[in-house]
């Protein structure tokens, strides 16, 4: 039996249509997923992360490349890889004229479960989503984060051995998230798979057991969090806020004490604890507001699709 | 929590080829998800009579003699336009609710899922087109022969109208662009040939080279065929077989390219 519940090599897509110029969405990506792991997959919008999750899930056809599912080849052997797989579609919506608990049941009964194993896996699953409530009532009536949650349910009930989840926790509340995150975890307690995307980096920070950051169809950064972090090159980050009366000057004092990234009101240095001295020196001679934190995934992301606007080279490139 | 006891296959399970039965086996789960959709729609049931109580009524009006032509033909059209709900469902759960990745990334198979849709909307579509039938036996009985032939054109004219439909829809991007062309579509085949009129009067009144044509269009074919076997329309042995050959045709012709065409598009190219 193979390792790897996904395993992806030089996957290349690139949409053609008619009277439009071609889209190249992938250009070469191979990654990973091990049995058991929770992998996320993080880029900016259009950097190809639905692409990808469509092509494993059987849903599109790759340009060119390879990709197995439990050892299976996606393209020539879809229906080998579809029992053994879920998806959670982005911008997916649940069916109107269903309720919550009707959609599940007959998902779960469209999937060859018996009458029995659907009826306890659908209560079950609206009790994770925290749907109870509103389980009786149709889709079409209820929240934005309500059908979310009810799509999210829908294929968590299936326990699938591989779940593909397409930004599972759009629009939902901090609760519901948490209820999200601790149902993926249970999965993969139990031994599923789970490829999601995401663009909250705390979700990906804490749910992921490893990531792969997408930019332009490639994969530029991969490993854990703590790996990514640290490639930013520190530990700690010292924000300055602005604005500053005098930016070049600050800019050109704090050159050196580590790495330099700025968004419209802030300077932030990422840096070790060994330059905190100098670097708090700097803002009380100035008077400026600092903080310092640790460094975060977002510093390690923001890094990797080169939107750091660092002195001397321009990194991720 | 009864988490433990997947009962997903297993992982070392050899699926290869798999059985024919197999294939088809969440048809059911999904015709019963479709039901349950349509019949929240009771409006739309509604609705779906309107050409069909129309045409009854001005027959009833004008000319009674009609009126069992103008029943079999209300019946025929009621399962006729099956297939443009078909078509507007398949269309709409693609494109603007994103079902059809659930459903397609899961065992069920593309081709149980169109029997599904195909089933759920006829089941759910039933209820108005009993009444027609009864109101059809009323009018003019049918004799044993009668009914079979009935029975099987329908199972005919429906196959026939959800092939297409479901091929259809999966032509299209934008699940407002297909209306337009599945009514005109479903409703230009169902009216203008003879269904709800006798096809003597086609006879009649279309260029010879032409008349064929309404023992080949399916809807036509089976009104012929019915009202023939309700001994209300004369058709040569000929007429009969060309009728017949071209239902039976045509109904497992579309039906066998959508099998193939819902295999074919369920990924997307
Ligand atoms: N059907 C399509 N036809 C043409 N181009 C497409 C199509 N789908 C996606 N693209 C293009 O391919 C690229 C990758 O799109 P994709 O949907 O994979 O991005 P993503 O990483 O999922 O973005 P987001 O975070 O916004 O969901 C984008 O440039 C997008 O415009
Ligand atoms: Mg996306």
């Amino acid at each position: 039996m193979p390792e790897d519940a996904i395993s992806a090599a030089g996957v290349r897509k690139t949409y053609r249509a008619r009277g439009q110029p071609p889209v190249e969405a992938l250009s070469g990506v191979s990654l990973r997923v091990g049995r058991g792991e929770r992998v996320s997959l993080l880029g900016r919008n259009g950097a190809g992360k639905t692409t990808f999750l469509r092509i494993a899930s059987t849903l599109l056809m790759p340009s060119s490349g390879r990709v197995e599912v439990f050892g299976r080849d996606v393209v020539r052997d879809p229906e080998g890889v579809r029992p053994l797989i879920a998806v959670v579609p982005q911008e997916g919506k649940p069916f109107f004229h269903l309720t919550p608990r009707e959609q599940i049941y007959t998902y779960l009964r469209s999937r060859g479960f018996q009458r029995e194993t659907a009826k306890s896996r659908t209560e079950e699953a609206l009790g994770l989503m925290a749907l109870e409530e509103v389980a009786d009532r149709l889709n079409a009536t209820l929240s934005g984060g309500q059908k979310q949650r009810a799509m999210v349910a829908t294929v968590i009930a299936t326990q699938a051995p591989l779940l593909f989840l397409d930004e599972p926790t759009i629009g939902l509340d901090p609760f519901a998230r948490r209820g999200v995150w601790e149902s993926l975890r249970r999965l993969t307690r139990m031994g599923s798979t789970i490829l999601l995307t995401t663009h909250y980096l705390d979700e990906a920070d804490v749910l992921s057991d490893r990531l792969y950051v997408i930019d332009r169809g490639q994969v530029v950064g991969q490993g854990t969090s703590e790996d990514l972090k640290r490639s930013t090159g520190g530990t700690l980050r010292v924000s300055f806020r602005g604005p500053f009366p005098d930016a070049k000057a600050l800019r050109a004092e704090v050159q050196g004490t580590g790495r330099i990234m700025e968004d419209d009101q802030s300077l932030h240095i990422i840096t070790s604890p060994e330059r905190m001295e100098e670097l708090l020196a700097i803002a009380l001679r100035r008077k400026l507001a600092a903080t310092v934190g640790p460094v975060t995934l977002e510093e390690a992301f923001l890094r990797l699709v080169g939107r750091s606007i660092e002195g001397e080279e321009h990194v991720g490139s | 929590m009864s988490g433990a006891e997947a009962s997903f296959p297993p992982l070392d399970v050899t699926t290869g080829a798999r059985s024919l039965r197999s294939r088809w086996q969440g048809a059911r789960g999904f015709t019963e998800t479709e039901v349950r959709v349509q019949t929240h729609e009771t409006l739309a049931l509604a609705t779906s009579m309107i050409v069909q109580t129309v045409f009854i009524v001005f027959v009833w009006l004008l000319d009674r003699s009609i009126l069992p032509f103008a029943m079999v033909g209300a019946v025929i059209f009621s399962v006729f336009q099956i297939g443009e709900r078909v078509t507007n469902e398949a269309a709409y759960i693609r494109i603007d609710h994103r079902l059809t990745e659930l459903y397609h990334a899961s065992p069920l198979t593309p081709e149980a899922y169109f029997l599904g849709i195909a089933a759920g909307i006829m089941i759910a579509y039933l209820p108005p087109v009993v009444v027609l039938v009864v109101l059809a036996e009323i009018v003019h009985p049918m004799g044993l022969l009668a009914a079979g032939v009935f029975a099987l054109s329908l199972v005919a004219i429906w196959l026939f109208a959800a092939s297409l439909g479901y091929t259809f829809s999966t032509l299209f991007h934008d699940s407002r662009a297909i209306w337009p062309y599945s009514s005109l579509f479903y409703n230009a085949f169902g009216v203008l040939p003879p269904v709800f009129y006798p096809f003597v009067v086609w006879k009649a009144i279309i260029p010879a080279a032409v008349v064929p044509a309404g023992l080949l269009v399916p809807p036509s074919a089976a009104a012929a065929l019915i009202t023939w076997a309700e001994g209300l329309t004369p058709l040569s042995t000929g007429e009969v077989l060309t009728a017949a050959g071209s239902l039976t045709f045509f109904a497992l012709a579309t039906f066998a390219f959508a099998v193939h065409w819902a295999r074919r598009m369920a990924r997307e190219p």
